[in-house]
């Protein structure tokens, strides 16, 4: 059981990465990704690969931080120019063209095979305790920075900016400052996030295939940031822990009513991420730990 | 590469952007009025294939019975969205409703994965041999999918410019606020154009379930090329999508010599990307109709 709950706890913590990334992007600055599990599949391939080749796991982990944080900046360029609902249909396009990309260079991603035999961090790292030990303390920490990052950036002059743009972009450039370089930043670090994110994933499931990385976690994310209120760092941290409760109950529910096959669950589990999304942006858009003053 | 084989791969692609262009024009009537872009416009397409394959099935194979009920039951769906989820949003940013139509995409596919499995279905179409129109050889049943999306264009234009609804439609989209004050039903537009949306998409569903096979991710596959012809031929403009889906139908086969089969979805995504950077507001767009 402790294992398991130790398990539930290293996927809660990728996801929470990735919404901490994903409340970066929508929540506080107002730009709409949906393609954050195309940063996700970069850091996360990234790693693999320069690992099962032998690159330092530390090395590996830089890697795939730089490198989903580079695949941001044409994302953040072209978001100066575009509408908000054009970024969405771009970003989507961009997560789609990631898995394009891995399916067919077979070369660099073993295609639809996938790559085996990622080394796990404590195996990496000759660390002296279980692969999910490590990954979880670990995980821990990156979150605990990240969060401490995202705190100092919101409370900071780029903070206000970067919610000025949300909130009236125009006003911003009225008092001189260009939004043009602070939505980049901010899409390369939210991206950054994610990257990590999909590195840690790597090499806890030492496992990669196109397959974990469809558009549907992109939107499992959203759920989480809006159900637990975009634009608050506390949401992300509750918003994770209802999605993953919502995701590993599912599993208990198939082993108790009888007869439903994994399948099926799948379908359900989609089908439930549809209905919230719905149900969230008409009843409750600000989310759980919503600001309810405005 | 003969000029006959790249004819023959555009005359392809005209085909396969004829379906496209079904699909983009039920995204830009949605944009130019409703105006968020549906992402569930996909899924509403694969829901008319469904429905069509059922209305063949149950008819004992006609094929009229099928294109009815596939536009119907796709009219259905997109009406009852409007009405459940769409109405509630609007006058709110475009945002609510676009993470809602994705939340719509994963309700219908999650139902049809549910209830029908993931099995690929065929619609009962007779094999025929292809013919040869000088160097061009093309099955009579593209053709006939050719002619079929043509005749709903045709249908949607005379709606859309001889009828006194379709007036009421395009001065909506036009300018919605000038529209209202005018005494324009803001609700029975919206009700007229989820149909209008809803029945094209459907047939496009049909279509698409004929050229190809009937599968849940059918729709959502086209819905970034549709997204791309819609911005490409400007959004709102049913003429620019309609050009746009021929445009990029003909991109993408005729890209597959150079770079294979797989990456001909990219190639849709490709010319959005050079569209939106080189000229965003599309390749129709008029004075009047910047925004």
């Amino acid at each position: 059981m402790e294992g398991y709950l130790l398990a539930v706890g290293v996927i809660a913590l990728i996801y929470m990465l990735m919404t901490l990334g994903l409340n970066l992007h929508y929540g506080f600055t107002g730009l709409i990704n949906f393609g954050h599990v195309g940063f996700f599949a970069v850091g996360a391939y990234t790693s693999a690969i320069l690992a099962v080749h032998g690159v330092w796991l530390p090395l590996a982990f830089l890697a795939a931080v730089v490198l989903a944080a580079l695949s941001a900046w044409p994302l953040g360029v072209l978001s100066l120019r575009l509408r908000i609902e054009y970024l969405a249909i771009v970003t989507l396009g961009f997560s789609e063209a990631v898995r394009l990309f891995i399916v067919n260079e077979r070369w660099l991603t073993n295609g639809v095979q996938g790559i085996p035999g990622i080394p796990s961090l404590s195996e990496g790292l000759g660390l002296p305790m279980s692969a999910t030990t490590a990954t979880f303390i670990l995980l821990v920490l990156a979150n605990l920075a990240a969060i401490l990052v995202i705190h100092r950036i919101v409370k900071s002059p780029f903070g206000r900016a970067i919610e000025a743009i949300r909130d009236d972009e125009e006003a911003l450039r009225a008092l001189g400052k260009d939004p043009g370089s602070f939505k980049i930043r901010v899409f390369m670090l939210g991206a950054a996030f994610a990257g990590l994110g999909g590195a840690f994933y790597a090499h806890y499931i030492t496992f990669v295939t196109p397959d974990q990385f469809l558009p549907l976690l992109t939107f499992y994310i959203w759920v989480a940031m809006i159900l637990g209120g975009a634009g608050r760092v506390s949401g992300a941290a509750v918003g994770t822990l209802a999605l993953v409760g919502f995701l590993e109950g599912s599993r208990f529910l198939r082993d108790i009513v009888p007869g439903v096959a994994e399948v099926e669950m799948a379908s359900l589990r989609l089908g439930v991420v549809g209905l919230a999304l719905i149900l969230l942006v008409i009843y409750r858009p600000g989310g759980i730990m919503g600001d309810y003053s405005s | 590469m003969s000029f006959g084989y790249l004819l023959n791969l555009a005359v392809n692609g005209a085909i396969e952007g004829s379906i496209i262009a079904l699909g983009a024009l039920a995204l830009t009537l949605v944009f130019g009025i409703a105006r968020f872009p549906n992402a569930s416009a996909g899924d509403v397409i694969t829901v008319g294939a469904y429905a069509g394959y059922g209305g063949q099935l149950a008819s004992g194979g006609l094929m009229a019975a099928g294109v009815v009920s596939g536009m119907v039951g796709a009219a259905a769906i997109s009406l009852a969205f409007y009405w459940f989820v769409f109405r509630k949003l609007a006058g709110r940013s475009a945002v609510y409703p676009l993470i809602a139509s994705i939340g719509a995409a994963f309700l219908i596919r999650a139902a049809i994965t549910f209830f029908l499995g993931h099995d690929q279905r065929v619609y009962d179409v007779p094999l025929t041999r292809a013919v040869a129109l000088g160097p061009v050889r093309v099955v009579p049943t593209d053709l006939y999918l050719a002619a079929g999306a043509l005749a709903a264009l045709a249908v949607v234009f005379a709606l859309l410019h001889m009828t006194p609804l379709g007036r009421r439609m395009r001065a909506v989209a036009d300018n919605p606020d000038l529209a209202r004050a005018s005494g324009i039903s803001a609700r029975r537009v919206m009700t007229a154009m989820w149909l209008i949306a809803g029945a094209v998409s459907g047939l496009a569903g049909v279509l698409l379930g004929v050229k190809t096979v009937v599968m849940p991710e059918m729709g959502w596959d086209l819905l970034l090329p549709a997204f791309a012809a819609t911005i490409l031929g400007t959004i709102g403009n049913p003429v620019g999508a309609v050009v746009g889906g021929l445009l990029i139908g003909v991109a993408q086969e005729l890209s597959t010599p150079f770079v294979g089969f797989t990456y001909k979805i990219g190639v849709g995504f490709l010319v959005l990307l050079l569209v939106l950077m080189v000229r965003p507001q599309g390749l129709f767009s008029g004075a009047e109709r910047v925004r």
